[in-house]
């Protein structure tokens, strides 16, 4: 069996695809009309059937349906084309693997073996209608016993049909010729023998009608009799999961920006899902009005890129991570176009375990960073980043680390002991320059802040130094461990001299 | 049956909560690897700990912390946050230590320039912690902050902070100077050091007195003073 799903009005379906959703159903109960050529001169190229049913006809200069009143007019669009037939194929996708681009707006598919999952023909075309429904297309679905039939009888009749083997040629009679969609040389010919009908066509003798029209007519005989059998021709999955939205004017709140993002990752949602994917990066680009960029240094494009650790589908988790960032950004002009993409990735697989330690939820843990990530910056001046897990640095140089990606994965359990009861050192971040004065070469007080205290002990020196073969980050130090006699008691500080700048240091304390 | 009795029963027969007594749950512990300490119970989980100690004299409450983020992160495979409001955690000191940096989260506040000071971003951050759950151990370390600053913190978030933690395996510690938390705090240590412990030329030794300024579960709570000896890691 083969279902064929085709979308009457496609550039108008497509275009309508791009608005929010309350508003495309209401546009949907209006005449709406979709032109195109050039600027000066852009003609009706699809109008919807209330349109057509208020007199607007394929050909009409923009000015025409202008006239009629409340006509929507929409310019059309490749990219939205292109988008909606990609969600055409990715609704079909997730009924079949073998999923044929027919032709703009109709894709044809083979439901072979899928009765156990989908029930019968009927069952599954209603399904299917269902699925083209939450994708934002009103379609038309055919199933029958070769592909051909299908995309005809999708063509035809409008609603779901299931035409059973045996029965093609009964049920296609009724059909106009034209949906056939014959050479108008033909057409003209058939037109004038008063063939109307896919049944007048069968009847016809089919060696008059070789003589007179060759092997074209005998082979529109044979399509209009539902018996010609052709392979499907599959198309290979796209993994390019982007959504875009071109605002008519520039946009510069965010209300407005974010309304159309959560949108346009329900979207990429659906469509992941109906592939049984989730995505590990998102990529948000937007274009701003480059007429209203003030300065050079300021780029017209904003792009932001979210690596997840794990494999996320849901839109309103995508969702508040884009909004956090959005949040904390600023922009130099308005927005003009949006884009969404989602790279493809397999979901996460993971069984919880009984007795597994508590963890936070993994795409809550998300939010959860972003959320800190707006309060207290990303990265500091340095460029290490604020927010994470610690690593210590292979290196001899002192507060040596980075901060990598914070993730509830199980983590390599540490077979290292833990020792027992040890003092640590507290930073001072960045190291607090001191004055120290030296006798018999070791410290005898340390300036800490406007203090001067005396040294009641030291150890040391301890001498260290690196990257002597670079200028810029070569170091050499000489650490002293001291016993500083407080107001408040004794304190244990780490001091150091920068031996390159000779210049004295508090490191940390001991506490 | 007098009025009040009758008045009673008719509302406990529609809310039957409406006189019920507020029972606290019980605490669960977790250890911090110092005996005398682990002795009085550990760190309570579902409560607020403050764990305070001079800020020039070392008074050990950094290292009493990294001991209980160790036997937390490592011993019981927790997932820890610390709150870092003034940036001095030492991540190196922490591995020696046995702490498994993976499983911390670390948020060095007051790093970039953003409009809050750093005390507002680690209680704000902490409250992003303690609302989205899973944490074992959130720690918060004001102890580079200026007594005069966090003296300013309201009373209703420390109440805050007590309340939502209450309902939460969690144990959330406040390190800093001085206890503010006052009530709200299920567990108050002071620490400070014994003076004049420098043995050879090395410095090896930190021996600290701990002072239970409050304990939910120990009264009086200023009764026990555990005295512990702290080591270096190259002791």
């Amino acid at each position: 069996m083969f279902a064929c799903l085709t979308t009457p009005d496609f550039p108008v379906q497509a275009a309508l695809c791009s608005e929010p959703e309350h508003r495309r159903e209401l546009l949907k109960q209006s005449p709406v009309v979709v032109v195109d050529g050039p600027a000066s001169l852009l003609r009706v190229v699809a109008a919807n059937q209330k349109a057509r049913r208020a007199g607007i006809a394929i050909g009409m200069t923009k000015l025409q349906p202008e006239s009629f009143g409340v006509v929507v007019i929409r310019k059309r669009s490749a990219q939205y084309e292109d988008a909606a037939q990609t969600a055409l194929l990715d609704c079909a996708r997730s009924f079949s693997p073998r999923v044929e681009s027919t032709a703009p707006g109709t894709v044809t598919f083979d439901l072979q073996g899928t009765e156990k999952l989908f029930g019968p023909a009927r069952h599954a075309a209603q399904k299917i209608a269902l699925c083209a429904r939450e994708f934002g297309f009103d379609a038309n679905i055919a199933v029958a016993a070769n592909p051909g039939t299908a995309l005809h009888a999708a063509r035809g009749f409008q609603g779901i049909t299931v035409i059973p083997a045996g029965e093609e040629a009964a049920r296609l009679a009724s059909l106009p010729v034209d949906v056939l969609v014959p050479s108008p040389e033909i057409l003209d010919i058939l037109e004038s023998w008063g063939i109307r009908t896919f049944g007048a066509l069968a009847a016809l003798p089919p060696i008059s009608l070789s003589e007179r029209l060759g092997q074209d007519g005998l082979q529109l005989q044979r399509l209009a009799i539902g018996k010609i059998e052709r392979t499907l021709v599959p198309v290979e999955p796209s993994d390019d999961f982007t959504e875009s939205f071109e605002f008519e004017d520039p946009v510069e709140t965010l209300e407005s920006l974010t309304f159309i993002l959560n949108r346009l990752l329900g979207q990429v949602c659906m469509r992941l899902a109906s592939r049984s994917l989730a995505t590990n990066e998102l990529r948000l680009k937007l274009e701003l009005e480059a007429r209203q960029v003030k300065t050079g240094a300021e780029k017209e494009i904003y792009e932001r890129i979210w690596k997840l650790p794990l494999p996320i589908a849901d839109a309103k988790v995508l969702f508040r991570l884009a909004c956090l960032d959005l949040n904390s950004s600023s922009f130099a002009a308005p927005v003009k176009r949006l884009m969404v993409e989602a790279v493809p990735a397999k979901p996460r697989s993971a069984q919880g375990g009984l007795f597994a330690p508590v963890s936070p939820e993994a795409e809550q843990l998300e939010i959860t960073l972003a959320r800190i990530r707006s309060v207290v910056g990303s990265a500091d001046e340095v460029g290490v980043a604020c927010v994470g897990s610690p690593e210590v640095l292979d290196s001899h140089r002192p507060d040596s680390f980075m901060l990598k990606s914070f993730s509830t994965k199980p983590a390599k359990p540490v077979t290292r002991a833990i020792p027992a009861s040890v003092f640590v050192l507290r930073l001072f971040r960045p190291a607090l320059v001191t004055s120290v004065e030296v006798s018999n070469g070791k410290p005898r007080s340390v300036l800490l802040g406007r203090r001067l205290l005396l040294v009641l002990a030291a150890s040391g020196p301890w001498c260290g130094s690196g990257q002597w073969w670079n200028a810029s980050s070569a170091w050499a130090r000489e650490e002293w461990d001291v016993a500083l006699k407080t107001p408040e008691g004794t304190g244990f500080y780490r001091v150091f001299l920068d031996r390159l700048r000779k210049q004295w240091f508090v490191e940390g304390m001991f506490d | 049956m007098n009025s009040a009795v009758l008045l009673r029963s008719q509302i406990e027969s529609r809310i039957p909560s409406a006189f019920a007594v507020y029972r606290r749950p019980q605490h669960k512990f977790i250890p911090t690897g110092i005996s005398q300490i682990d002795d009085l119970g550990g760190i309570p989980l579902g409560a607020l700990t403050e764990i305070c100690g001079s800020q020039l004299a070392s008074s050990g409450k950094t290292s009493l912390f990294i001991s209980l983020l160790a036997q937390a992160a490592t011993e019981r495979e927790m997932f820890c946050a610390l709150v870092d409001a003034s940036d001095a955690f030492d991540p190196t000191s922490a591995e020696a230590a046995g702490v498994a940096l993976s499983r911390l989260l670390w948020v060095r506040c007051g790093k970039t320039r953003q409009k809050l000071p750093p005390l507002e971003q680690a209680f704000k951050v902490a409250d992003i912690l303690v609302q989205s759950g899973g944490f074992g151990l959130i720690a918060v370390d004001l102890g580079g902050i200026p007594e005069r600053v966090v003296r300013k913190v309201p009373l209703a978030s420390w109440f805050r902070f007590s309340r939502v933690v209450e309902k939460q395996p969690t144990a959330l510690v406040f390190i800093g100077q001085q206890p503010h938390a006052t009530s709200c705090a299920g567990l108050v240590l002071n620490l400070k050091n014994r003076p004049g412990i420098w043995p050879g030329n090395l410095l090896t030794n930190l021996c600290v007195e701990a002072e239970v300024v409050r304990a939910l579960d120990r009264k009086p709570a200023g009764s026990v003073r555990p005295v512990f000896s702290l080591k270096s890691q190259w002791a």
